[in-house]
C-alpha cells in the first residue's frame, strides 16, 4: 500500500495527547479516498476488468466507429447489393444495398445509450424512491406505495405501443427521435419492482444503530438516505444497474423487433436483427453481426457484476488479495 | 464419587478446513466427568469451548477432523455414525442451548416437542404415558399449570420459561451427561437465578454430570465443582472451583479474575485489562499460546522455560487437590494477585471529584418523562386497544463529570428513556433539559445542531453501530462534517481521536469489519467524542465484549471522563459494571424509577425489595460468597408494560407484598408509592413498607421458604408467563419424581 501512496502532507502530531504512542514506526500515511479504494478493489478482479475493457471498446466502436465508415446508413450502393463482408463494405450490405457497418455503429450507439440511460436512471430513481419511502414511513409511504403499485399495474406494452405509434403523440414524435421516446417510456416502467425490494431492505437497515447514530448527530434525513442507506444496499444496486442495462437493451431489441420501437431512418441493434430475421439463411451476416455485437454489449456486464459487488462490499475477500499482493511484493 | 466417570474425554482435537486454511479449534482436551458433578468450562469467545461440546454431542459436520477419544461409560463415541450417535443423543447425553428462542420450533406446541424427545428414545411408549411424563417434567422445571401449558406454542412463553422447557426436554430421558452451553447468557439476572436453580434441581433429580460452558466466571462459581479454563483451544488450568478463584496459577486465569468487576466491592480500583487478542488458530501456535499477551513475558520476565515449546498441563503442588495448570512457573503465581502481575492503570483523577455535587452545573435534567406507545389493532381502520407505558414518569438529573446509570431487567424502559433523551423530540411528554435548553423550546436548524453536539451516544453492539461501508475515517468524520468543520481540521481531529481511544492512527483507511470487537467499540467511543460533547449516552457499552476486552473499554471510559470532564448516562444490565463505573444509579421497574441514589448507598444498603432481589441474583465470582449468601428469588417474569398492575407495579412479584397483612396490601395496590428519602443521604426509594419481612428462598436449600402460604397467585394471570419458583418447589414436593 505504501508504494502506491504519494508522500503525505505533514500531519501535525500533538505529542502531549498520548505521548506513549510510538510515532516512529507508523509510516506517514494519507487518508485514502474511498473511490480510490473501490477502484483498486474492482481491478483486482481480472474477469471484471476484462468485462469493463470489452464494454468500453464496444462503446468506443459505437461512438467513434462512424469516423471510419465510408458510407452512411441509408445510401444504397447499387454495385454491392446483398453481398457479404468485403473491403468496400466491412460488414457487408443489406438486401437493399445499404452499408451494414454504418448501421451497426449507429445501432450499437442507440442500444447502448438506451441501456445506460434506462439502467442508470432507474437504479437511482428506485433507490431514492425506495429509501425515502422506508425512511419517512407513515402517510408518505402509503401514498408513494399507492403510486408505485398503480404504475406496476399499468399495461406497459400497450402504453409503449400507443406512444410510439398512436395518434396523440404526433407533436412529441416530431420533436423527439423514436429512441428517445422509447427510452423515456422504458424508464417510466422500469424502476418500480426494484423500488419495492429496496424499500423493504432499507426498512431493516433503518433499525441499525449507525442510522440512529447519524440521526442523533443531527444529520439531515436526505443525507442519511444518501450516505448510509443507498451504499448499504449497494450490492443490490450494482446488480440492478447491470441487470437494468441488460434488460433495457433486451426490451429495446424486443420492442423494436415487433415493430414498436426504433424506426427507420434510425437504427438500433433490435431493428438490425429485425430486418435480418427474414434472411437468416440467405444473408447470415445481416443477422449474426448485430447478434455478436449484442452479446459483446451484454456479456461484459455480467462479468462486471461480480467485480463491482466485491468492490463496494467491505466484507468481500478482495481485501485478502490486497494483503497477499503486498506480501508477494515484499518478497 | 464413583470410580468410573460417566464421560471421559482424552486428548480431544478438532480442526476444520476453511477457505483460509485449517483451523485447529480444539487442541487437546482431557477431562473426566463423574455422575452428579459439575464441570465448568470457562473461556472467551473463540477459545474452543463450544466446539468441544459439539464434538462430544457428535454435532459437527463430517468435514470436521476430530481425533482423540470420547468415552461414555466406557463406550467410545468418536467414530460412531450419525445414526448410532442418535441412540445416545438426547438419551444419555443431552444438551441445553444458549438461545431458547431459536432452539424451539415455533410451529409445534411445547407438548409436541417434549413428546418427540420421549417418543424417539422410547419406542412403544403410550400416548398417555408420554403426556404424563411431559406434565411431570414441566412441573419439575417449575412451569405452572403444566397440563394446559403443554398445548401452548413457544411464542406464548417468555425467554426464561422457554429455557425451562429446554431443560425439561434435556432431562426427559434421564441423561447421565447434561451439556449446557451458555444456558443463561440470553436471560436477565433475576431469570438467570431462577434457571440456575432449576438446573441444580434437574441435576439433583437425574444425578447427571453437567458440563457448564460459559464466559461468565460468576455463573459457574456457585454451581461448578471443577473448572477448566480454556485459551486458544487448549485448557490452561483445571482445578476445583474454589481453587480457581482463590489460588489461580495461570497468568490468564489471574487476568480474567482481575478483569471482572465485582458487584460486592465498593473500592474504586481500575480493572485489569488483558491486552491483545487471542491468537488466530489458523496459524500453528509456537510456544505458549498466551505469550503475546502474557504480562510476565512482556515485562521481560521468564515465564515459560522453553520459548518454542508449548507448556503442558501439569499438577501444581500446594494449590489444592488436583490443580493443573499450563504454566512453567505456576507455583510462584499461586499467591499472586492480578494487580501484581498486570500493569494496572492508575485510577484517573477527575477535577470534579473534589467539587461537591451540588455545586457542579447540571448537564442533563429529566423531569417526569413519559413515553406511551399506543397499541393498535385492525387492518384498515386502526383502533387503539391499549397503551404500553414504556416509560412512566421518570425524573433525574446528571451533573458535570458524573456517571449516572440506569439498571433494570429488559423491558423495564431503560433504553427507551435513553433514546427519548437522544431523540430530543419536542412532542416529548415531560421535560428534558440538556445544558439548560429544553425540548419544548422548539430549537431548529443551527441551534438544534449546537444542542446535538452536546449529547452523543455509544451503542451496545459495536458491529451494528458502525456503517460497514464507511472507512473508519468516514465514520469519525461524519459528526465533524455535520457540525461544519473544515476538511483540514477534520483530518487532524480524526487522527487525534484515534490516539485518544488508543488505536493506531494509520488504521483510518480500514473498514470496521477489519477490527476486533473491542477495537470497534473504541471507534464507536471515538465517534461519540468527536465533537467534544458534554454528555455521552452509553447503551450497554460493554455487554457485547469479552471479559478481558471489557476491562480495557471500561478503563478507557473512566479515563476519558476524568480527562475530558464528560458526563455519562449509562444503561446496563450488568450491575457489576455499573457499580464499578458509576457515581449514581437509578433502578427502573416497569417504566418507573423505584430506587435512586449514590451507587454505594444503593448497592450496599438497598431498600426497595426489587433492588434487593436484583442484587442478590447476581452471581459473584467467588464460591465462598456464593455459598453463604441468601438469594431473594423473584417469582415469574416482568409483567408486560401493557397490563402493568395498579398501584405499585412491583406488587405482583414483591417478596414483601406476599407476607403483608391484607390492609397493608391494599395500600400497595391502591396507589403508586411516591419517592421517600433515606435519612439525609443521596438515596431515594419508592416503597411503602421496605422494612417488613421478606420471603426468602435460599440458594442452597430451595425448599426452605420463609413462611409463605402459597395457594394461588393472588394477582391472577397478569402476565402470560406468570410462574413461581415457590410454587415449583411445593409442587415438586408433592409430584412423584421418578421413584
Amino acid at each position: 500500500m505504501t508504494a502506491a501512496v504519494p508522500p503525505t502532507d505533514n500531519l501535525p502530531r500533538e505529542s502531549q495527547d498520548v505521548p506513549e504512542l510510538k510515532v516512529d514506526d507508523t509510516p506517514d500515511f494519507k487518508v485514502i479516498n474511498k473511490s480510490t479504494i473501490i477502484t483498486r478493489r474492482f481491478f483486482r478482479n481480472k474477469a471484471a476488468a476484462f468485462g469493463l475493457i470489452v464494454f468500453i471498446l464496444v462503446g468506443l466502436f459505437g461512438l467513434f466507429g462512424g469516423l471510419l465508415a465510408q458510407w452512411d446508413t441509408n445510401t444504397i450502393d447499387p454495385f454491392y447489393m446483398a453481398t457479404g463482408p468485403s473491403a468496400a463494405h466491412w460488414f457487408g450490405t443489406t438486401s437493399a444495398g445499404t452499408d451494414l457497418y454504418a448501421q451497426a455503429v449507429e445501432g450499437v450507439r442507440t442500444s447502448m445509450a438506451i441501456g445506460l440511460i434506462v439502467g442508470g436512471l432507474s437504479v437511482i430513481i428506485s433507490a431514492v424512491y425506495g429509501c425515502i419511502m422506508a425512511y419517512f414511513g407513515g402517510k408518505l409511504d402509503n401514498v408513494m406505495l399507492f403510486f408505485l403499485e398503480t404504475l406496476m399495474m399499468a399495461p406497459q406494452l400497450l402504453v409503449i405501443a400507443i406512444v410510439i405509434n398512436g395518434a396523440g403523440g404526433q407533436k412529441i414524435r416530431e420533436v423527439l427521435p423514436g429512441w428517445v421516446i422509447l427510452t423515456i417510456v422504458l424508464l417510466i416502467f422500469s424502476w418500480m419492482y426494484d423500488a419495492r425490494v429496496i424499500r423493504s431492505m432499507a426498512m431493516s437497515l433503518i433499525q441499525r444503530d449507525y442510522v440512529k447514530a447519524a440521526r442523533y448527530m443531527g444529520v439531515s434525513p436526505f443525507k442519511i438516505v444518501w450516505r448510509h442507506l443507498v451504499p448499504n444496499i449497494g450490492s443490490l444496486l450494482v446488480l440492478n444497474f447491470t441487470r437494468g442495462i441488460t434488460l433495457a437493451i433486451l426490451s429495446e431489441v424486443a420492442y423494436t423487433f415487433v415493430g414498436i420501437g426504433v424506426k427507420y431512418p434510425n437504427y438500433s441493434l433490435g431493428s438490425l436483427i429485425a430486418q435480418a430475421s427474414s434472411q437468416i439463411n440467405t444473408l447470415p451476416w445481416m443477422f449474426w453481426i448485430p447478434m455478436i455485437l449484442f452479446f459483446l454489449l451484454v456479456g461484459p456486464l455480467s462479468l462486471m457484476n461480480d467485480g463491482l459487488r466485491d468492490a463496494f462490499d467491505p466484507t468481500s475477500l478482495s481485501v485478502g488479495k490486497a494483503k497477499k499482493d503486498k506480501k508477494e511484493k515484499a518478497k | 464419587m464413583s470410580a468410573n466417570p460417566v464421560l471421559s474425554v482424552k486428548d480431544l482435537n478438532v480442526s476444520f478446513n476453511t477457505e483460509n486454511g485449517v483451523v485447529h479449534a480444539v487442541r487437546g482436551i482431557n477431562f473426566d466427568l463423574h455422575a452428579g458433578k459439575t464441570l465448568g468450562i470457562v473461556g472467551e469467545s473463540g477459545s474452543g469451548k463450544s466446539v468441544a461440546s459439539m464434538a462430544i454431542m457428535g454435532l459437527h459436520p463430517t468435514t470436521a477432523d476430530i481425533t482423540g477419544s470420547i468415552q461414555y461409560k466406557g463406550k467410545e463415541l468418536l467414530g460412531l455414525s450419525d445414526k448410532e450417535m442418535c441412540e445416545h443423543r438426547g438419551k444419555d447425553i443431552a444438551m441445553i442451548f444458549q438461545d431458547p428462542l431459536s432452539s424451539l420450533t415455533p410451529v409445534y406446541t411445547i407438548g409436541d416437542q417434549i413428546g418427540e424427545v420421549l417418543k424417539v428414545h422410547n419406542k412403544g411408549m403410550s400416548k398417555q404415558a408420554i403426556k404424563d411424563r411431559s406434565v411431570e417434567l414441566m412441573r419439575l422445571v417449575g412451569i405452572p399449570d403444566p397440563a394446559n401449558r403443554l398445548k401452548s406454542f413457544p411464542h406464548e412463553f417468555s425467554g426464561g420459561m422457554r429455557q425451562r422447557v429446554m431443560i425439561a426436554m434435556a432431562i426427559a430421558n434421564d441423561p447421565a451427561v447434561l451439556i449446557a452451553d451458555e444456558p443463561t447468557t440470553a436471560l436477565d439476572v433475576t431469570i438467570q437465578a431462577q434457571v440456575l436453580e432449576v438446573m441444580e434441581k434437574a441435576q439433583e433429580e437425574t444425578g447427571a454430570g453437567i458440563i457448564m460452558i460459559t464466559h461468565d466466571l460468576g455463573v459457574v462459581a456457585g454451581m461448578a465443582d471443577d473448572i477448566m479454563v480454556m485459551y486458544a483451544g487448549k485448557p490452561v488450568e483445571i482445578a476445583r472451583a474454589e481453587d480457581i478463584y482463590t489460588r489461580p496459577a495461570h497468568p490468564y486465569t489471574i487476568g480474567l479474575l482481575g478483569a471482572v468487576p465485582r458487584v460486592d466491592r465498593a473500592d474504586k480500583v481500575s480493572l485489569v485489562p488483558i491486552d491483545g487478542t487471542p491468537p488466530n488458530l489458523l496459524n500453528e501456535v509456537h510456544g505458549c499460546s498466551f505469550r503475546p499477551r502474557c504480562p510476565i513475558a512482556k515485562s521481560g520476565g521468564q515465564c515459560c522455560k522453553d520459548v518454542a515449546e508449548e507448556p503442558a498441563l501439569r499438577l501444581i503442588e500446594g494449590a489444592g487437590e488436583g490443580h493443573y495448570a499450563a504454566a512453567d512457573i505456576a507455583e510462584q503465581l499461586v499467591d499472586a494477585r492480578p494487580e501484581d502481575l498486570y500493569p494496572v492503570p492508575e485510577v484517573p483523577e477527575s477535577k470534579y471529584d473534589s467539587i461537591p455535587r451540588e455545586e457542579r452545573p447540571t448537564v442533563l435534567e429529566v423531569k417526569n418523562l413519559k413515553k406511551h406507545f399506543p397499541l393498535l389493532k385492525g387492518a384498515l381502520v386502526k383502533r387503539r386497544v391499549g397503551t404500553v407505558k414504556a416509560v412512566n414518569g421518570v425524573s433525574f438529573d446528571i451533573r458535570e463529570g458524573e456517571c449516572f446509570s440506569i439498571v433494570g431487567e429488559s423491558g423495564c424502559g431503560k433504553t427507551t428513556t435513553l433514546l427519548e433523551i437522544m431523540e430530543f423530540n419536542k412532542e416529548t411528554d415531560g421535560d428534558i433539559l440538556v445544558n439548560g435548553s429544553s425540548v419544548h423550546d422548539g430549537l431548529k436548524g443551527s441551534e438544534l445542531l449546537k444542542m446535538r453536539k452536546n449529547q452523543q451516544m455509544v451503542f451496545q453492539d459495536p458491529t451494528g453501530a458502525l456503517d460497514p461501508r464507511f472507512t473508519v475515517y468516514e465514520v469519525l468524520a461524519e459528526p465533524l462534517e455535520n457540525q461544519g468543520w473544515k476538511k483540514k481540521d477534520i483530518q487532524k481531529r480524526v487522527i487525534e481521536l484515534m490516539r485518544t481511544v488508543g488505536l493506531q492512527p494509520d488504521h483510518v483507511n480500514r473498514f470496521p469489519n477489519q477490527f476486533s470487537g473491542g477495537q470497534r467499540q473504541r471507534i464507536g467511543i471515538a465517534r461519540a467524542l468527536a465533537v467534544n460533547p458534554k454528555l455521552v449516552a452509553l447503551d450497554e457499552p460493554v455487554s457485547a465484549l469479552d471479559v478481558s476486552v471489557q476491562a480495557g473499554v471500561i478503563n478507557l471510559l473512566e479515563k476519558l471522563r476524568a480527562d475530558l470532564g464528560l458526563s455519562y448516562l449509562m444503561v446496563a444490565h450488568d450491575l457489576a459494571v455499573v457499580r464499578h463505573a458509576s457515581d449514581r444509579v437509578a433502578v427502573m421497574y416497569l417504566g418507573r424509577v423505584v430506587e435512586i441514589g449514590h451507587v454505594d448507598q444503593v448497592f450496599d444498603n438497598p431498600i426497595h425489595p426489587y433492588t434487593r432481589a436484583l442484587l442478590s441474583a447476581i452471581p459473584v465470582p467467588d464460591p465462598e460468597v456464593e455459598a453463604s449468601r441468601e438469594r431473594i428469588i423473584l417469582e415469574g417474569d416482568l409483567p408486560t408494560p401493557l397490563n402493568a398492575p395498579d398501584g405499585c407495579p412491583f406488587s405482583t412479584r414483591c417478596p414483601i407484598f406476599k407476607l403483608l397483612p391484607e390492609e397493608k396490601q391494599k395500600v400497595c395496590t391502591s396507589e403508586h408509592p411516591a419517592m421517600s428519602r433515606e435519612g439525609n443521604l443521596d438515596h431515594e426509594y419508592a416503597c411503602y413498607f421496605p422494612n417488613e419481612e421478606v420471603a426468602i428462598v435460599s440458594a442452597t436449600n430451595p425448599e426452605a421458604v420463609v413462611g409463605v402460604s402459597q395457594d394461588e397467585t393472588p394477582w391472577g394471570d397478569s402476565a402470560l408467563a406468570a410462574d413461581s419458583t415457590v410454587a415449583d418447589s411445593s409442587a415438586a414436593g408433592e409430584g412423584s419424581i421418578r421413584a
